[in-house]
């Protein structure tokens, strides 16, 4: 039995080179959506799980920028200024303070390994609390000189628990006392090390790059960040929503730029499936002329027309759908090359609703596309059709 | 059943008015086999069109069953062409990507009706095509094609079949075949118009009338 679909599918096999093109164009540009937009969902939530692994509800820092607190958090970058570990004083007679530990970061070269290690000074007796995700083998640091590998770190130099690691700085002698079980974060590229021996490395016997804090009422946050900064002078405080808040700003700019370019390259794929079925229109004019005679109404030649660029969006916009998901280890690691911070895990995350919205925004355009050259082909004149 | 009154038909061609018909007087029976015959551009085609409510004149009246559809709606028109007339052309203009038992079937779509796969059958049979029904038109010779397109022309059961130049494509063989079904149609009651160049075929059938610069001349 003849129905509208499988005439406007029977119409479109008649040029297959054509109609592939045209739906390729369509697949690539719906392709870039999905992954855009599944970029996004994996970013926030990526982010989010980084920020929970820290185990810490807010950061106090010296006063600066909370972009720069954001890259301390979480991937280790150094801010040139230090707090006088004087200030836990104050942070832990603050009401609603669970734990507090200063925390010292630094990009320490280490020539005999030729690499630069990224140390981070904690105090470790909160370690098991802001970290209980951790399947450390060993143990947890107990005294100065000892420190506690990232799973990257120790894979690398193939260290165990026990073995000698060579200190960045002289005079200073390390052994590994555990290391931790790999948590596809951040984590796995840090040195942790006791904060005196940090500030030690870093000669800088009293400082510390910030102060990380864990509430035992998480919904006190404010009254407590509040409290804090009235008390002690010269100080920041950034909460994790902050720290999200702040990364996320920065990745909205890449974010709507990639959207704009998605959407000019949808337009122009909606122009291409306009001018290909414009094309076949004006071809077949005859036919349509023909069908006008044997009964057709200009509605029946208009939703004929328009069943084709449905079939063509609708169909390139799965095929972009399944090259996307095909195609995303590779987008992530674009990604990743040109983004200044991505939070670790998968970044790209598929999301049945986001593939459904995508379709239906291409089977959108592919309506709005096709009205054209239907409302083109229900005008053709069927007698000067004929007639040729 | 069909009944011209001064029908007058001119249109434009570039800058200038053409008058395709000048007030042709044409009555035909139910059942009637009836060739138009004459030369090129004397308004056969024209003739047919409007016959078939596929054009309007410009100038008269023409009355399908005593309804007069000279100033018709489209919309009114589209019913009758789809409930009472069918259509075959020169260049049988049935669809590629469509099988044969798709292309008689087309029409129905346009009309709601359901394809009986009995009726398509029956159709193909009566025109010898019922072992060609899963082929394409490509597959189909001349001669097939064209048989097919009378298959599509009367599967919503038409009072009337209205063929422009059915056998112009047609070497003598296929045209006889296309003759013999067209009127052994007219002998079952179909009225059947057809447009032929073939004098040959013009002269076997019950009537002729011919058009001589947009004028029945006899």
């Amino acid at each position: 039995m003849t129905s509208y679909f499988k005439l406007a599918a029977k119409n479109l096999l008649r040029h297959r080179t054509r109609s592939a093109l045209t739906m390729l164009g369509i697949a690539a540009s719906v392709g870039v959506l999905f992954a855009v937009l599944s970029f996004n969902q994996g970013f926030s939530e990526g982010l989010a799980n980084e920020l929970e692994r820290t185990g810490l509800h807010f950061m106090i820092v010296p006063s600066g920028c909370a972009h720069e607190v954001a890259a301390l958090v979480l991937h280790g970058a150094v801010i040139p200024k230090f707090l006088d570990t004087e200030v836990m004083e104050h942070v832990k007679k603050a009401r609603g303070v669970e734990l507090a530990t200063p925390i010292l970061v630094a990009q320490l070269p280490d020539q005999q390994r030729g690499r630069i290690d990224l140390i981070y000074g904690v105090d470790m007796d909160v370690v098991s609390s802001i970290k209980p995700g951790w399947n450390i083998t060993g143990n947890i640091p107990r005294n100065d000189h000892e420190v506690l590998l990232g799973n990257e770190v120790a894979q690398h130099d193939n260290l165990q628990p026990g073995d000698h690691f060579s200190s960045p700085a002289e005079g200073v002698d390390l052994v590994v006392a555990g290391v931790i079980g790999l948590t596809g974060s951040q984590d796995d590229a840090f040195v942790y090390v006791p904060i005196a021996t940090a500030q030690q490395l870093l000669q800088q016997p009293r400082g510390a790059t910030a102060i990380g804090v864990k509430v035992d009422d998480p919904t006190r946050i404010g009254a407590i960040t509040e409290e804090l900064t009235s008390v002690v002078p010269g100080i920041q405080i950034v909460t994790m929503g902050e720290v999200m808040n702040s990364i996320s700003n920065l990745a909205a700019s890449a974010r709507a730029l990639s959207l704009s370019i998605v959407l000019i390259a949808i337009m122009i794929s909606a122009v291409g499936v306009m001018n290909s079925i414009l094309m076949a229109v004006f071809e077949r004019s005859q036919e349509i002329g023909m069908m006008r005679a044997v009964g057709a109404s200009r509605w029946n030649i208009f939703r004929i027309i328009l069943n084709e660029t449905t079939i063509l969006a609708l169909c390139g916009g799965l095929a972009g759908i399944l090259l996307s998901i095909l195609g995303a280890r590779m987008i992530e690691a674009f990604v990743r090359s040109v983004m200044p911070y991505v939070p670790s895990g998968t970044l790209i995350r598929f999301d049945v609703g986001i593939a459904a919205a995508s379709v239906a925004f291409i089977f959108v355009i592919g309506i709005v596309a096709g009205l054209y050259p239907a409302w083109k082909a229900s005008k053709i004149n069927p007698v000067e059709a004929i007639k040729g | 059943m069909i009944e011209l009154k001064n029908i007058e038909k001119t249109y434009r061609r570039g800058a200038e008015d053409v008058r395709a018909l000048r007030g042709v007087d044409l009555a035909i029976d139910a059942g009637e086999l009836l060739a138009i015959v004459g030369p090129s551009g004397a308004g056969k085609t024209t003739l047919l069109h409007i016959l078939g409510c596929l054009d309007q004149p410009t100038k008269g009246d023409v009355y399908f069953d005593g309804v007069n559809t000279a100033n018709m709606p489209e919309s009114q028109l589209v019913k009758i062409r789809r409930e009472k007339i069918g259509f075959v052309f020169q260049q049988f203009y049935l669809i590629p990507g469509l099988s044969v038992y798709d292309n008689i079937a087309l029409p129905l779509l346009f009309s709601n009706k359901p394809a009986g796969r009995k009726k398509i059958e029956q159709l193909a049979d009566m025109v010898g095509l019922a072992h060609r029904l899963d082929h394409a038109p490509a597959q189909l010779s001349g001669g097939e094609m064209q048989r097919t397109a009378i298959a599509r022309g009367l599967v919503n059961d038409p009072a009337v079949l209205l063929a422009d130049e059915p056998t112009g494509n047609l070497d003598t063989e296929n045209s006889e075949k296309i003759y013999a079904i067209l009127r052994r149609l007219s002998d079952e009651g179909l009225t059947t118009i057809m447009i032929t160049h073939n004098v040959d075929l013009a002269g076997r059938a019950r009537r002729t009338v011919k058009i001589t610069d947009g004028l029945i001349s006899s």
